[in-house]
């Protein structure tokens, strides 16, 4: 008389399990995904300092970059003000795009993988031209926030 | 012969193939309590976090924010935030309080830090830019500064601007 499970039963049953955990972890894995997201992007600290930003560098000749290109990466050099290294260092401030508003094809060779996938995420409801998004970085972590700005 | 239970070949895949699954579970697990506890604090305060930089922001911005002076306590700094309307925040280990609300952190292992840091740099064309980090302790340490509460305004100088250029805790 046969007792027990064959080696054929076990690994159907085993799979089967595996396959279930894997779905688990799977979904797991998206919930921290998505709560790391939620932690790195648009903060209010950091929505501000770009709304600052923003305010500044529209008198210091942030509209002649506005000028059709899909993505434009700003550098202190772009500007004619002294403290804007100053103020990149204040601010955590890493990088300084100008990215057109409701941006969707575009080379994301180009581009790191967390800025590529900060633009995915953003809402493109609104009636803006541009959108100044800044990369900062906190103990080598990447965060982003963003702002609308009409030409 | 009857043969019964598993050999020992099959109980080796089988243990292998658990344990795979069960490594994996593991690494999640550990990623999501490093999240809950080392680098965060509870949602609560995250909220409370959010609205205090909110409301003072949009005083900074409605107002403008000429001057601050920092009066530290045995038990609470207080920050008088010199605007068309004279606002005042304070922090004490467990809670902050602004325009008559308060906000007490529902982590236990959370604490504001009394120790205020603060920055005033001079731009040019006569604007001004002000930066005040409130740090926030995590099981008495200030590891990461995700959690800290900043306040920055950069604005134009009038004839009531008055910043100290220097401030140490």
């Amino acid at each position: 008389m046969k007792r027990g499970f064959a080696l054929l039963e076990t690994i159907v049953v085993i799979t089967f399990v595996t396959v279930s955990l894997l779905l688990l972890y799977s979904t797991f894995t998206s919930m921290v995904d998505n709560s790391k997201k939620n932690a790195l992007y648009d903060d209010a600290t950091n929505i501000y300092k770009i709304y600052y930003l923003k305010e500044y560098l529209e008198l210091n000749g942030l509209a002649f970059y506005m000028n059709g290109e899909d993505i434009r990466k700003l550098s202190c050099d772009d500007f004619s003000f002294a403290s804007c290294t100053q103020i990149m260092d204040t601010f955590s401030l890493e990088n300084l795009y100008l990215v057109k508003y409701g941006l969707r094809d575009y080379n994301q060779d180009n581009y790191t993988s967390s800025f590529n996938n900060y633009l995915k995420s953003l809402a493109n409801s609104d009636d803006y031209d541009y959108r100044l998004v800044g990369e900062f970085t906190y103990e080598g972590e990447y965060h982003y926030a963003s702002i609308g700005v009409i030409k | 012969m009857v043969k019964r239970g598993f050999t020992i070949l099959e109980l080796l895949i089988s243990i292998a193939l658990v344990s795979v699954v069960l490594l994996l579970l593991l690494r999640v697990m550990m990623s999501l309590e490093i999240i809950n506890h080392d680098t965060s604090y509870a949602s609560d305060d995250e909220i409370a976090r959010t609205e205090i930089i909110r409301n003072v922001e949009s005083d900074f911005l409605e107002y403008h924010l000429n001057g601050l002076e920092i009066v530290k306590g045995s038990d609470r700094t207080t920050l008088l935030f010199m605007m068309d309307e004279e606002k005042r925040l304070v922090i004490k280990n467990d809670s902050i309080t602004y325009d008559d609300e308060v906000y007490t952190l529902k982590s236990s292992w959370a604490s504001y830090s009394l120790c205020v840091n603060y920055e005033y740099f001079d731009l040019e064309n006569d604007y001004y830019l002000v930066k005040i980090v409130i740090p926030v302790l995590i099981d008495g340490k200030n590891n990461t500064r995700r959690d800290d509460l900043e306040l920055t305004f950069l604005g134009l100088k009038n004839e009531l601007t008055s910043f100290d250029n220097n401030y140490a805790c």
